[in-house]
């Protein structure tokens, strides 16, 4: 099941590590010179506390490094230390995301950076450690910004890119990375650790402005609002969220200058799409059996493509509509549930229907899958059953709009 | 003997000599809207007086938070921020532990500045207490923890809380024709509770703002000793008791004298009653019956005569029973309860 | 369409909610049983009640059920047919806790309405305090004491029920007094209480309120930022520290003056004030520091001037008080400004002496709420006496 990506060397001073997802966010916090970190234990994430534990009792980190006494706390913590101006990371995994559901929801609202590692897990009950994204998508109404990456240098480099944006003046929302747990973070990889001085060059250092809270700037923040100034209040996040695609964009195009790597559009990967025919969509780790399918399938002449979305908030609606009107018929593999949702689809499903029922241009055919909760294996054929099903649709045949793959029936 | 724990310099905040000697700069100021004869607004303006200019505020959810600061418009002179209703532990350390670090890396200024998180009882003593608890542990970071109680979730309508008497009339336990105490817990014993529990926590104190000098006094003790403290803080609420608002003082009286609010601090391990409180345990001065603090109350209008006797009688037991009369509830023999059928 | 009646009962948070509740309440099972319609309700944005901030409820009545949703689309009625103030201190206008600005009493009255005032005071006095309103309306006063009482005690002292008979007579179109008398038997079977009913409907009576009549003042207003003009973060600048204080002959400067909020202030909550004798003054700075609003003012000599924007007369400074009459209550309806003791004192105090006897003659006894178990037995006679006489 591991997923160790290859890294392809480059010629740079980076140094290159055989460390999993949670420790390359680890090592990014470090880069980053991570102020305040609150750990609380539930697996998969709590694997990166461990490692900044350690980094902290080697003197190679300088944080305070706090072991709170349950997920809401950790949260609140970290959200008063950042009104104060320090740099924080935090996070947990599925109930535990739950528990601190009262500080997730505040801190965007007041307007807080924040970067949060989310090892998804299964929801209980029954309490399994296995990867399901039901837990950082419950966020996905608040002003959170949202991303899930596939490999452990993605999640180091999203980490780096994650502070920069977040705590952009323009910004002030907190950004949660997503990761798949145990494929993501339990299974080492090689990685590129970049250099203190290429980190320094991209990120600026935390300055909360107007709004810190010192003695020297005498304000009072969140006072107790009424209907007189909900409404306005709330607009002032849209227009947060709104600049965040922007800021995103401007923090890949540095960090491709400063790091010299690219990931081309931020918002979401193709692979193979140029000819395709059809393409399959999802998110996280399920992205290497879909690759090495469809190279299996293009080997028999099946002309697939596939779409990892990235950044699910900001959601890039009109990029996404605008490159799935090229296809004939559109999979969308979700590794989530949304029970009574319009179909019963995924949610990551009913999101990209939306985003193409509004825009210009041919509206390809969106069918949802159902795979790999509570971290059940997503087979290459699993892959190759969801890609017929698609190709069916695409000639016109009718398919259910939800299916749900991998299940004994 | 190496020092494992950290802990900054705090500011330097001698006693206040006597009222007269108070300075007139307030920190917290008018434009609330907390009801007529409101002592938690006092206890606000009385504590940020005794903390000073350079302090941080932190407030949880409750009337402190939303009579106190109605958007668009704050009683506060310092910097204030709300934090969530179990959250006044967590504000205090996430806060201290930024001040702490954002100092010792040079980003901002060295010098010491106070951080206090208030929290109602609701706050402190039901939902916040666990939050609470884990800050006292956390040695090396300053705050002082203040819990106003005013006996009741006096914000969202005077619903009962851990912290309200036994027997109190709330919107949670409103005598009915057939069941008259619908309350029948005791209330929770806070200070004693923090202070038998957290062995690292260096101060902590009962007050009633009727004795402002006492508390302010109390207050800057608990800001100068470094690490976490908690003060328990008993304000009279004209609104929820349903007493008369020009009497608010003297209910912070009467809770004293009749020994019903025992007034004392733990510094540094060492128990010590203060005030009216010590007095009463010198026997220089006789506790008033528990009949004349009740009785000015509406919230104990339907009480019978043995409601009052035993409202009395558990009063006596904490100062005749108790191990350590007024602070911790352990006794050396055991007897049964008897309250009188509801 | 039916016709639509809507009524507002204006009054002091938590010291007459059960009063304002019984009121509207009592409006429309009235009418209902003549076969209308009605809902009642208190205005959200005054909950959580606080103690003697102001506080409305309405009670909105029609002919049939599509003329009531005409009522009901609103979140709060627009213009009401009268406005009952249950407290006449009131009638200095309202400022809810949680809005902005100073509402004149009659606002929503529509022309030709009429204000429904409790008090002991006459019309002279009350219009001394409503604003004035471009167009005219009737002012009816119920003689009696104010009625005021705590969370959990009721003071029943039949001013609901004389108010609803009052009304029968004022807007004779929404119920009759028989009604009135029914709804008061079916709910707290009392015939004593439907007879205090008719008594009002007999004796109350009203005068008309002309455009120029009333407090010329124009109220304070606050005009509310567009969402680009607000800060972020829902933060907003602290209140500046606040400074010295000059006296107004020596203009030297001295004592302390903290920075009154600017958006809220407090011209309407309260019932009583604070006077001030500064000759008999010991400085013990008692009031100052037991003021849980922050209103008194240290004056350079160390006096202890009571800031009428930040007074919400708890009376707290009254009790803790050492000195015979140096802090008296005064009942607001004695105050027609806000200006400071102090500086009338430090610029004549033999007039100041004289003000402040005349203020201290003038002062009734005003009880908030319980003092103690068995009170409210005690003032229910004298009130319901005074009721009698009319």
């Amino acid at each position: 099941m591991a997923t160790a990506t290859y890294v392809e060397e480059q010629r740079s001073t980076d140094k290159t590590a055989l460390i999993t997802g949670s420790e390359a966010i680890a090592v990014a916090c470090k880069l980053a010179d991570v102020d305040v970190i609150t750990a609380y234990p539930i697996r998969p994430y709590d694997t990166v506390m461990q490692y900044i534990c350690k980094l902290v009792a080697n003197g190679e980190m300088d944080c305070e490094y706090i072991v709170a006494e349950g997920e809401h706390s950790q949260f609140e913590i970290v959200k008063h230390a950042s009104a104060c101006g320090a740099r924080v990371f935090c996070g947990s995994s599925g109930v535990g995301w739950m528990y601190a559901m009262e500080a997730l929801t505040v801190t965007p609202a007041l307007r807080i950076p924040m970067v949060a590692m989310v090892g998804n897990r299964a929801l209980d009950d029954p309490g399994a450690f296995g990867v399901e994204h039901n837990d950082a998508l419950t966020v996905r109404d608040l002003g959170w910004q949202l991303v899930w990456v596939d490999s452990a240098q993605e999640a180091l480099d999203t980490a780096l890119i994650a502070y920069r944006v977040s705590e952009d003046r323009r910004i002030f929302l907190p950004c949660a990375i997503s990761c798949d747990g145990a494929f993501l973070t339990h299974s080492q990889a090689l990685v590129k650790v970049p250099s203190q001085e290429k980190v320094n060059e991209f990120l600026p250092r935390y300055n909360r402005a107007d709004l810190l809270l010192h003695p020297d700037n005498p304000i009072t923040v969140a006072p107790q609002g009424n209907e007189d100034w909900v409404m306005e209040i709330r607009r002032q996040n849209y227009a947060a969220m709104e600049r965040s695609s922007l800021v995103l964009k401007e923090a890949y195009a540095d960090f491709e200058r400063i790091f010299g790597r690219s990931y081309g559009n931020p918002f979401f990967e193709e692979y193979e799409t140029e000819d395709a025919d059809i393409v399959l969509m999802g998110m996280g780790t399920l992205s290497t059996p879909v690759k090495v399918a469809i190279r299996q399938m293009r080997k028999a002449g099946k002309r697939v493509g596939f779409v990892r979305m990235r950044w699910f908030r900001p959601f890039a609606a009109a990029e996404l509509a605008k490159s799935l009107g090229r296809f004939k018929a559109v999979g969308v593999i979700d590794r989530d549930y949304s029970f009574g949702s319009p179909y019963m689809s995924g949610v990551l499903t009913t999101e990209v229907r939306s985003a193409l029922y509004s825009a210009p241009g041919s509206k390809p055919p969106v069918l949802g899958f159902i795979a790999g909760l509570g971290g059940r294996e997503v087979t290459v054929p699993d892959v190759e059953k969801v890609a017929n099903s698609v190709y069916e649709a695409a000639d016109g045949k009718s398919q259910p709009l939800t299916q749900w793959i991998g299940l004994r029936e | 003997m190496a020092t494992y724990i950290q802990i900054d310099p705090t500011q330097k905040l001698d006693p206040f000599k006597s009222v007269k000697k108070l300075p007139l700069e307030e920190y917290f100021t008018s434009g609330h809207r907390t009801c007529q004869g409101c002592e938690s607004a006092l206890v606000m303006k009385m504590m940020a007086k005794a903390a000073g200019p350079r302090s941080i505020i932190l407030g949880s959810t409750g009337c402190m938070y939303v009579a106190n600061t109605t958007y668009y418009s704050t009683s506060w002179v310092v910097p204030w921020m709300h934090t969530q209703l179990g959250s006044s532990g967590s504000a205090a350390l996430g806060t201290s532990a930024a001040l702490k670090v954002l100092m010792r890396k040079g980003k901002i200024k060295n010098e010491p500045i106070n951080v206090i998180a208030f929290c109602g009882d609701g706050g402190g003593a039901d939902m916040g207490v666990g939050a609470i608890s884990a800050t006292l542990t956390h040695a090396e970071y300053n705050s002082l923890i203040l819990m106003y109680d005013n006996e009741s979730y006096a914000n969202t309508d005077i619903q009962l809380s851990g912290s309200t008497p036994w027997g109190a009339n709330t919107t949670f336990s409103s005598p009915g024709k057939v069941k008259r105490i619908m309350h029948r817990r005791w209330k929770k014993n806070m200070a004693g509770m923090m202070a038998a529990g957290h062995p690292e926590c260096k101060y902590v104190a009962t007050i009633c703002m009727s004795y402002g000098l006492h508390g302010m006094n109390s207050i800057r003790k608990a800001l100068a000793i470094g690490g976490p403290t908690f003060i328990h803080s008993l304000d009279p609420c004209p609104k929820g008791w349903d007493y008369d608002p020009y009497l608010s003082h003297e209910m912070g009286e009467l809770a004293v004298n009749s020994g019903v609010w025992p007034l004392y601090e733990v510094e540094n391990g060492l128990l010590r009653l203060t005030g009216r409180t010590e007095q009463i345990a010198a026997g220089k001065i006789r506790r008033v019956p528990v009949r004349d603090y009740l009785l000015k109350q509406g919230r104990f209008a339907h009480f019978t005569n043995d409601d009052i006797d035993y409202f009395q009688s558990k009063i006596d037991d904490m100062w005749e029973k108790w191990l350590i009369p007024g602070v911790i509830p352990f006794r050396r023999d055991v007897e049964a309860d008897t309250p009188p059928s509801s | 369409m039916g016709r639509l009646y809507a009524i507002e009962v204006i009054y002091r948070g938590i010291f007459q909610k059960q009063l304002a509740t019984r009121i509207t309440r009592s409006i429309v099972l009235a009418a209902h049983e003549e076969g209308k319609l009605g809902i009642s309700f208190g205005r959200y944005g005054d909950s959580p009640e606080r103690n003697g901030i102001p506080a409305k409820g309405f009670a909105i009545v029609a002919d049939d059920q599509l003329t009531l949703e005409e009522g009901m689309a609103k979140y709060e009625p627009k213009e009401v047919d009268v406005t009952i103030a249950v407290d006449d201190t009131l009638c200095k206008g309202v400022e809810s806790w949680a809005w902005y600005g100073l509402q004149p009493v009659n606002k929503l009255l529509k022309p030709g309405g009429t204000l429904l005032v409790t008090s002991r005071e006459q019309p002279e006095t009350i219009l001394q305090m409503a604003h004035r309103k471009e167009t005219p309306y009737n002012l009816a006063i119920l003689k009696g004491t104010v009625s005021f009482s705590g969370l959990w005690v009721y003071k029943d002292d039949h001013t609901d029920v004389r108010i609803l008979g009052a009304i029968a007579k004022i807007l004779p179109g929404l119920f009759t007094l028989k009604s009135v008398q029914k709804t008061i038997v079916d709910q707290w079977n009392d015939s004593v209480k439907a007879e205090s009913a008719a008594r009002a409907y007999e004796r109350i009576s009203s005068v008309a309120v002309r455009p120029d009549q009333g407090n010329p003042e124009t109220p304070y207003k606050f005009n509310f930022p567009k969402w680009h003009e607000m800060g972020e973060g829902i933060a907003i600048p602290s209140i500046p520290a606040g400074k010295a204080i000059e006296d107004p002959t020596t203009h030297e400067s001295g004592g302390f003056r903290p920075d009154r909020n600017p958006t809220f202030k407090k011209y309407t909550t309260r019932t009583m004030r604070p006077v001030v004798n500064f000759d008999t003054c010991i400085k013990c700075t008692l009031c100052w520091l037991q003021c849980p609003d922050s209103c008194f003012d240290v004056t350079p000599e160390g006096l202890y001037d009571a800031n009428m924007q930040a007074c919400c007369g708890c009376g707290v400074c009254e009790a803790v008080c050492p000195v015979k009459d140096c802090v008296t209550m005064v009942n607001e309806t004695a105050f027609e400004d806000n200006a400071s003791q102090w500086e009338a004192w430090r610029k004549d105090k033999k007039g100041y002496e004289a003000w402040l006897a005349d203020k201290i003659k003038s002062r009734p006894e005003r009880s908030h709420g319980f003092r103690y178990r068995g009170q409210y037995e005690e003032q229910v006679p004298e009130m319901l006496e005074v009721a009698r006489k009319g």
